[in-house]
């Protein structure tokens, strides 16, 4: 499925789908408005992101999860270039949620920090072999490899179930998550690449302090990657991005 | 046991009923936790997102709730993608990591090795010799035991 990424957020003129202009001279209402059965006016924030035909699905779980009203207020806020991205990413959470009511994507995240602590912990190990492989005496048997226990000390990593195959779905809602670790935002020493500081991402758009769990940051311009990977994700999840059915403006998206 | 109204109750100016089911996870000395999840679901829909969910999960749920909704408050645009997009580049960093460490180790191992071959000095004769010794030994061997074959070979 393809993703106009050039929507500009306006819904002025007819799209390459068939409905999402506001109402406005074209196939009718758009998905957003299609399912709250109301009238599709000029100007529909919703409209260029939803299109009447997939667009009802995306927005039917997006509604349940923020409410329109919610996600109208949030859409406002964000410049029409970035209004896209921000629908996408909202579309993934809510179907996330949907799919797993109590972690939502969390669980993702949780999946994911924890292949972080386990290559941490593989990365110290092999750094200490490697260390007495360059010293000059004979080399001496290596350590035996850490247990993953050598995570954050508030992780309970006995209580957790395996990383999923697909890190964006969930199957199964897992017995129990720790999440006090998630709710530390300076806990660097736990999940930060020790020997890499630099890399870590701090704030993901603008420059911050080092936290434990990297926390993104409003505004930069470094949203290429993230909205390949928002799309991804949603596909992964088993359904299209929404698309934009705007013309095209003044707007560069950068991919 | 409430003594007052949870955080979802005073923020919504109600009277917080003995089975509010926002007491347990919204509690009134964090009024910013409630604000959070409020701001991004609203007070109805997280009710309704807990209604759902079985009351020893609640609490998971709550909690989650409010981390994707903290995340979304910091970053408008990408939520908790951002997150897990920058959990993918650290991951991505350690697999090279690893994987330069994996090879230097190699590297290490085989040079280990090499060193244990030259130090011994059988070896050494073997390898400066051999193409001369296995003939002659060969060629004494069939001498001392086999003569008359030998010297067909003469």
């Amino acid at each position: 499925m393809s993703i106009n990424t050039s929507c500009s957020g306006s819904p002025s003129g007819g799209g390459g789908n068939s409905s999402g202009s506001g109402g406005s001279g074209g196939g009718g209402p758009c998905g957003a408005c299609k399912f709250l059965r109301r009238k599709c006016v000029q100007g529909c924030i919703f409209a260029p992101y939803f299109d009447s035909e997939q667009g009802a699905t995306h927005f039917a779980a997006v509604h349940k999860v923020f409410g329109a009203s919610n996600v109208s207020k949030l859409l406002l806020n964000i410049p029409v270039h970035k209004r896209l991205d921000a629908v996408v990413t909202i579309c993934y959470e809510a179907q996330a949620r949907l799919r797993d009511p109590v972690y939502g994507c969390v669980a993702h995240i949780f999946a994911l920090q924890q292949q972080v602590v386990t290559l941490q912990a593989e990365l110290t190990y092999l750094q200490g072999h490697l260390a007495t492989l360059e010293l000059p005496h004979p080399p001496q048997p290596p350590p035996s490899p850490p247990q993953p226990t050598l995570g954050p000390p508030t992780l309970s990593i006995s209580d957790l179930p395996p990383p999923p195959p697909t890190p964006a779905t969930t199957t199964a809602v897992p017995a129990t998550y720790d999440l006090s670790s998630l709710f530390e935002p300076m806990a660097q020493t736990s999940w930060a690449m020790q020997h890499r500081p630099a890399d870590v991402p701090r704030q993901f758009f603008s420059g911050g302090t080092s936290t434990s769990l990297p926390s993104s940051g409003a505004g930069g311009s470094g949203g290429g990657d993230l909205q390949t990977l928002a799309h991804e994700l949603l596909r992964r999840h088993g359904s299209d991005p929404p698309t934009c059915s705007s013309a095209p403006s003044s707007h560069s998206h950068s991919k | 046991m409430n003594s007052g109204r949870c955080a979802a109750c005073k923020s919504q100016r109600r009277k917080c009923p003995s089975d509010c089911i926002f007491s347990p996870y919204f509690p009134a000395n964090d009024p910013q936790r409630f604000a959070c999840v409020h701001k991004i679901y609203g007070s109805s829909n997280v009710g309704k997102m807990l209604q759902e969910i079985p009351p020893n999960l609640r609490e998971e749920a709550a909690n989650t709730l409010y981390l994707e909704a903290k995340w979304r408050i910091e970053d408008p645009i990408y939520g908790c993608v951002g997150i897990i997009s920058s959990l993918y580049k650290q991951i991505q960093n350690a697999e090279i990591e690893l994987a330069k460490i994996q090879t230097q180790i190699a590297f290490y191992k085989l040079q280990t090795q090499q060193q244990v071959i030259e130090a011994e000095p059988n070896m050494e004769v073997l390898q400066s010799q051999s193409s001369n010794m296995e003939q002659f030994e060969v060629d004494n061997l069939f001498e001392w035991e086999n003569p008359t074959i030998a010297s067909w070979f003469n």
